[in-house]
């Protein structure tokens, strides 16, 4: 039981509400989050308890061209405070995410996902995404980790009524390469 | 940086090797680059506004404006010298100079789109709403397309929202608005769905809601498609508004048919329908309800919905959802408030929340949705509950040591939620001595033996059992407070450090060992936990404050002017981060952030922490390095401190501190209180006052300072003494009006729940008698320089004043480092005693010495600044030789080998933080000793 809502600028000062997890949100900078809530503000959702606690939020955005039927949602993050895990949240901002990507006549949706996380990886396929295609060194190196490579997963829209955009390209890509 | 896409303007070609040197950070070839072309092409402005930015970036700041003016002045039309330009001024944090450039290029060039574009983004970058509002029409005339109108409709609204004078903006901008939209309306030109959303905002801030609700249900809603339930929620709104229960009520009802999860509707649901019942409102006779379906107007229909939605759960085969039954437990809350018999229908709350516990307890939710409504249960069943809760534990055989454990991550989240929700009932606070140590023996047994399910886990998880070791610290924390027997911290810390051994990314722990730590007067450690809690932006203003308020008190100067520094260049980097985001907001026609981002940006200004962080800098700087590295005079001024203005937003100060960022367990009656909350604020507020105060009070003096050298060549001067002493005796009595208030604050002795904010400095800094020591040396510096005015001939009377307050302030003093003397820490019966408070009177001992010395008096004062000294030495002597490794660990509670390990550890860190604070203490009073010896009086 939650409290979907667009997400707005004074959700930034609670975000340290969420127990054993302060680092919920401090991955990108305060220009990232106005950057998203002023180009696509309905893709930036918030899920709330019924004590007020965050517990969750998706963001995205949608991009590609139209003419070539790559016109698409993008999951930018998707995050669930530890609390709150093991409801269904995270599925449940997925929907509205691909929802809204219906909406605006998508084809298809897409995120990326370290190659490790088979937590995730599993959850998105659970989801009904698939693998398109992996792509090498895409997250950075940090803290003196090798840098590691992603994979690109899919799920088709409505629009694309023959699936065409989740075939599987079968080599890797670069970073500089995709869009 | 520029748009270079024409490759075929030789001009271009010319500058693109500029373009790439700025672009690479090759400031002085770029410089170069410029004067070379610029010999043979003297008329290339560009290249003349390039070498500006190139000397902007090497710190030429006066060469590089003076040079860009020269360009600007001609007023340029083409587009590299424009956008350059554009660059600089921002750089320059000029950005209303941006302004004056495209309005003389519009003039030129009045059919340019680009340009007019470009005008009204550099006025939206300024908040020039009215200019807006001309520039999106002008723009609008000159090319027709829709956004530009709404630009400028937008910009009235602005103009509203910003308005003083509320009367003005509901009878003149937003109707105007409103008009615009209209006319766009009438002749059918409304294209986009953020035209539809701005004409909403729009009614919605004129108050016609009526209207509004019309508009979301016409032909034009249907173009509010982005947003999922958007028309649905807007007309939800309205009818809040508007009261319209019936409606509110039919709605909710049929969003929660749809996703029986949504707790918002629920709430709105039941609020309407006690209106109706209020109300006694029956439907119309034979005719639809209402607009949106069957309204519900009796509890017995509640009740129904509610079990029916309970029922459908229990019959899905899938994952049940929390929702209905949390909303039956939020309906006999209801009922139970309004003294409504009914509520028995439901059931009985104790078993409805077994339960709940029953489906839901091993998701760690569960305490947090339980917890809300535990107040349904009367004391007298709590042990009941407790007892019935643990029946629905499944542990494994009793062993040896009295435990069964959990079989699985599951069982293991039932029975922490079982301890959690034991601790809120406050049947752990209950318990004697002797009961909590067993709880502890039980917590920790149960935290060790769950690590077994966490073993794969990766440092950037949290082990399964870590809450385990968090209540113990908790219990531990109980015990020390209630009883004063420091062990009990130690052993605290211990574990703490144990926990994060074991799960080095658990926030709380980190959280709670910083507050530990704080409260010990060891800053030292919480330098390393607050870092490798990474906090980022917003984080700054929201958990800044545990580590600025004791930074700067216990003495480590450097740690602290580091900390203030984070903090400051994030709320420096808000105002531009977010300007650029408002004009975003205007080209992706995202109107209703606009006002968002704006509140957004004035609530990180007007921040209390913000306030706090940037005086505490100013006045560290002049503590630490005034009259030892350069004179007050010249620091005052680096800073550019003007002792007249006051820049803090007294009277609308945002506390935006997060309060609650430390996970309590405790039972109501200890959580944090609004009150609590208010309390905290006063009292900061108050000793931010006294050291904004303090700080313009020293600026006043060392601006005051200067003056006399000057006076007997330039007699006119006098009147500007005057006036700056004036400003002096002002902020003076000032400051001893806001030490009346802090003293009747500091009555009150407001004690806050051990994880809730922490005290001020104020209470330590008028016992410790720091506040009166500073007010006399102001006074007294005050005097001295009426005695410069007077003359030495007929002052008498003003020489006796001088003597005696010269000879009081030393007795303050020398009262005050009286309070500093004892041991810090302390070794006795093999227990280990800390005093903190005397570190944090020794750095208010410093902050008064340091106003002294200013004053040039040097005999008396050289005597206690030696003694200090001396005291100082004292305490690192006796502190390096105090051998930790003596103390006999584990006496009277049993720890095992490694847990001792863990707590020696703790105590080696709050000795090595105490002797850095004294060394830091010791070289800065050094320093000032010597300063006073080259003196001459």
């Amino acid at each position: 039981m939650t409290t979907l809502r667009a997400f707005t600028c004074d959700d930034l000062f609670k975000f340290n509400n969420i127990q054993a997890f302060l680092n919920f949100l401090s991955q990108y900078g305060i220009p990232f989050y106005l950057q998203y809530l002023a180009h696509w503000p309905e893709y930036f959702i918030v899920a709330e308890a019924p004590g007020g606690e965050l517990m969750g939020y998706i963001m995205g955005k949608a991009e590609g061209s139209v003419a070539r039927e790559e016109w698409h949602g993008h999951v930018t993050a998707l995050s669930v405070a530890p609390e709150f895990r093991r409801l269904g949240l995270a599925a449940k901002l997925m929907e509205m995410l691909e929802e809204i990507s219906e909406r605006k006549g998508g084809f298809f949706v897409d995120l990326f996902v370290r190659v490790s996380n088979q937590v995730a990886v599993n959850m998105y396929k659970q989801l009904g995404y698939s693998v398109y295609r992996t792509v090498i060194e895409y997250y950075s190196a940090s803290n003196g980790e090798p840098d590691e490579d992603a994979y690109d997963m899919r799920k088709a829209l409505s629009r694309d009524t023959e699936r065409k955009s989740i075939i599987p390209i079968p080599h890797p890509v670069r970073p500089e390469d995709i869009e | 940086m520029a748009a270079r896409g024409h490759v075929q303007d030789p001009n271009d070609r010319r500058l693109r090797p500029i373009y790439d040197y700025l672009d690479n950070g090759n400031n002085k070839m770029a410089i170069q680059q410029a004067d070379k072309l610029l010999k043979k092409h003297k008329d290339l402005h560009c290249a003349k506004v390039l070498k500006a930015i190139g000397l902007q970036r090497t710190g030429k700041q006066d060469e590089a404006f003076s040079l860009a003016q020269e360009v600007a002045t001609l007023e340029p039309t083409d587009d590299n010298s424009l956008q350059a330009l554009t660059i600089l001024y921002r750089e320059m944090h000029r950005p209303e100079l941006v302004t004056k450039l495209y309005e003389a290029a519009v003039k030129k060039v009045p059919l340019s789109e680009e340009y007019h574009s470009h005008l009204f983004m550099a006025y939206a970058r300024v908040g020039e709403y009215k200019k807006m509002q001309q520039a999106g029409m002008a723009l609008y005339k000159t090319v027709p397309k829709n956004p530009y109108y709404f630009w400028s409709v937008m910009s009235l609204v602005m103009q509203a929202i910003s308005a003083q004078d509320e009367k003005l903006a509901q009878t003149m901008f937003l109707p105007l608005a409103e008009r615009m939209v209209e006319k766009m309306v009438k002749e059918e030109k409304i294209e986009a769905e953020a035209e539809v959303q701005l004409y909403f905002m729009i009614l919605e801030r004129l108050g016609k809601y009526v209207e509004a609700l019309d508009m979301v249900r016409g032909p034009l809603g249907e173009k509010l498609t982005s947003e999922l339930q958007s028309r649905e929620n807007k007309c939800m709104m309205m009818y809040q508004r508007l009261q319209l229960w019936p409606e509110c009520n039919a709605l909710s009802y049929k969003l929660l048919l749809k996703n029986p999860d949504e707790w918002q509707f629920y709430l709105s649901y039941f609020d309407s329908l006690f209106h109706l019942m209020d109300k006694s409102w029956s439907p119309p006779n034979e005719e639809e309800h209402c607009v949106e379906g069957p309204v519900h107007t009796t509890v017995a229909e509640a009740v129904k919905f509610v079990v029916d939605r309970m029922e459908e759960e229990d019959k899905k085969d899938s994952r049940p959802l929390r929702g209905p039954y949390m909303a039956c437990l939020e309906l006999i809350h209801r009922l139970r408030q309004r003294g409504c018999p009914d509520e028995e229908e439901l059931g009985d709350p104790l078993e409805l929340m077994l339960q709940f516990f029953g489906k839901f307890g091993d998701k760690p939710c569960c305490i947090t949705d339980l917890k809300i409504y535990l107040h349904l249960l009367p004391p007298e069943q709590h042990t009941q509950f407790e007892n019935r809760l643990g029946e629905l534990v499944p542990l494994g055989e009793v062993g040896e040591d009295g435990f069964g454990f959990p079989g699985d991550t599951k069982a293991l989240q039932r029975h922490l939620c079982v301890c959690q929700l034991s601790r809120v009932l406050g049947l752990q606070h209950t318990l004697d001595t002797e009961g909590k140590l067993c709880l502890i023996t039980e917590l920790k047994a149960h935290y060790h033996y769950g690590l077994q399910f966490g073993k794969s886990c990766l440092k950037t998880e949290l082990q399964f059992s870590d809450t385990y070791c968090l209540m113990v610290a908790h219990v531990y924390i109980d015990l020390w407070t209630e009883t004063g027997d420091e062990n009990m911290l130690w052993q605290c810390l211990g574990v703490l450090e144990e926990g994060l051994s074991y799960s080095p990314s658990n926030a709380q722990f980190k959280l709670l060992l910083l507050l530990l730590f704080c409260r010990l007067g060891a800053f030292q450690p919480v330098v390393d936990l607050y870092s490798s809690l990474d906090a980022k932006h917003v984080q700054h203003d929201t958990i800044g404050y545990l580590l600025t308020r004791y930074a700067g008190s216990l003495g480590q100067f450097a740690a602290a002017s580091q900390s203030y520094n984070f903090s400051l260049r994030f709320f420096h980097s808000n105002q531009k981060d977010t300007s650029e985001y408002i004009i975003q907001a205007y080209k992706y026609g995202a109107f209703e952030k606009i006002p968002e981002f704006i509140a957004f940006r004035t609530r990180l200004n007007q921040s209390l922490h913000f306030a706090q962080v940037r005086t505490e800098r100013m006045l560290l700087d002049l503590y630490t390095e005034a009259d030892i590295t350069s004179s007050l005079e010249e620091s005052v001024k680096a800073m550019g401190l003007c002792p007249e203005e006051d820049d803090i937003p007294w009277d609308n100060m945002r506390d935006n501190r997060d309060l609650t960022v430390l996970f309590s367990w405790d039972p109501k009656d200890r959580e944090l209180t609004e009150e609590h909350r208010r309390l905290s604020l006063e009292e900061e507020s108050v000793w931010l006052k006294v050291r904004s105060l303090t700080l313009r009070l020293l600026a006043s003096l060392a601006l005051l300072g200067h003056a006399p050298s000057k006076r007997n060549s330039d007699k006119t001067n006098e009147n500007g003494v005057s006036a700056k002493s004036s400003t002096l005796q002002t902020l003076l009595s000032q400051l001893d009006l806001t030490l009346q208030t802090a003293a009747q604050i500091t009555e009150k002795q407001t004690q806050y729940p051990f994880l809730g904010p922490p005290s001020s400095r104020l209470a330590s800094a008028l016992s410790s008698g720091s506040c009166h020591c500073q007010a006399s040396a102001l006074q007294l510096s005050l005097t001295l320089q009426e005695l410069e005015t007077t003359g030495l001939d007929d002052s008498s009377e003003l020489q006796t004043q001088i003597c005696n307050s010269f000879k009081s302030l030393i007795v303050q003093l020398q009262e005050l480092l009286s309070r500093c003397k004892g041991d810090v820490l302390e070794m006795k019966d093999s227990r280990l005693m800390t005093q903190p408070s005397l570190l944090e009177t020794l750095v208010f001992f410093v902050e008064p010495v340091v106003l002294s010395g200013f004053q040039e008096w040097t005999g008396s004062l050289q005597g206690i600044v030696t003694q200090a000294l001396d005291h100082v030495k004292g305490q690192e002597a006796s502190l390096t030789a105090l051998k930790l490794a003596a103390l006999t660990l584990g006496v009277g509670h049993a720890q095992t080998q490694e847990e001792c390990g863990f707590t020696r550890a703790a105590m080696d860190k709050v000795q090595t933080s105490y002797l850095g604070s004294l060394q830091e203490l010791g070289d800065l009073l050094r320093k000032r000793a010597d300063s006073l010896k080259s003196l001459k009086f």
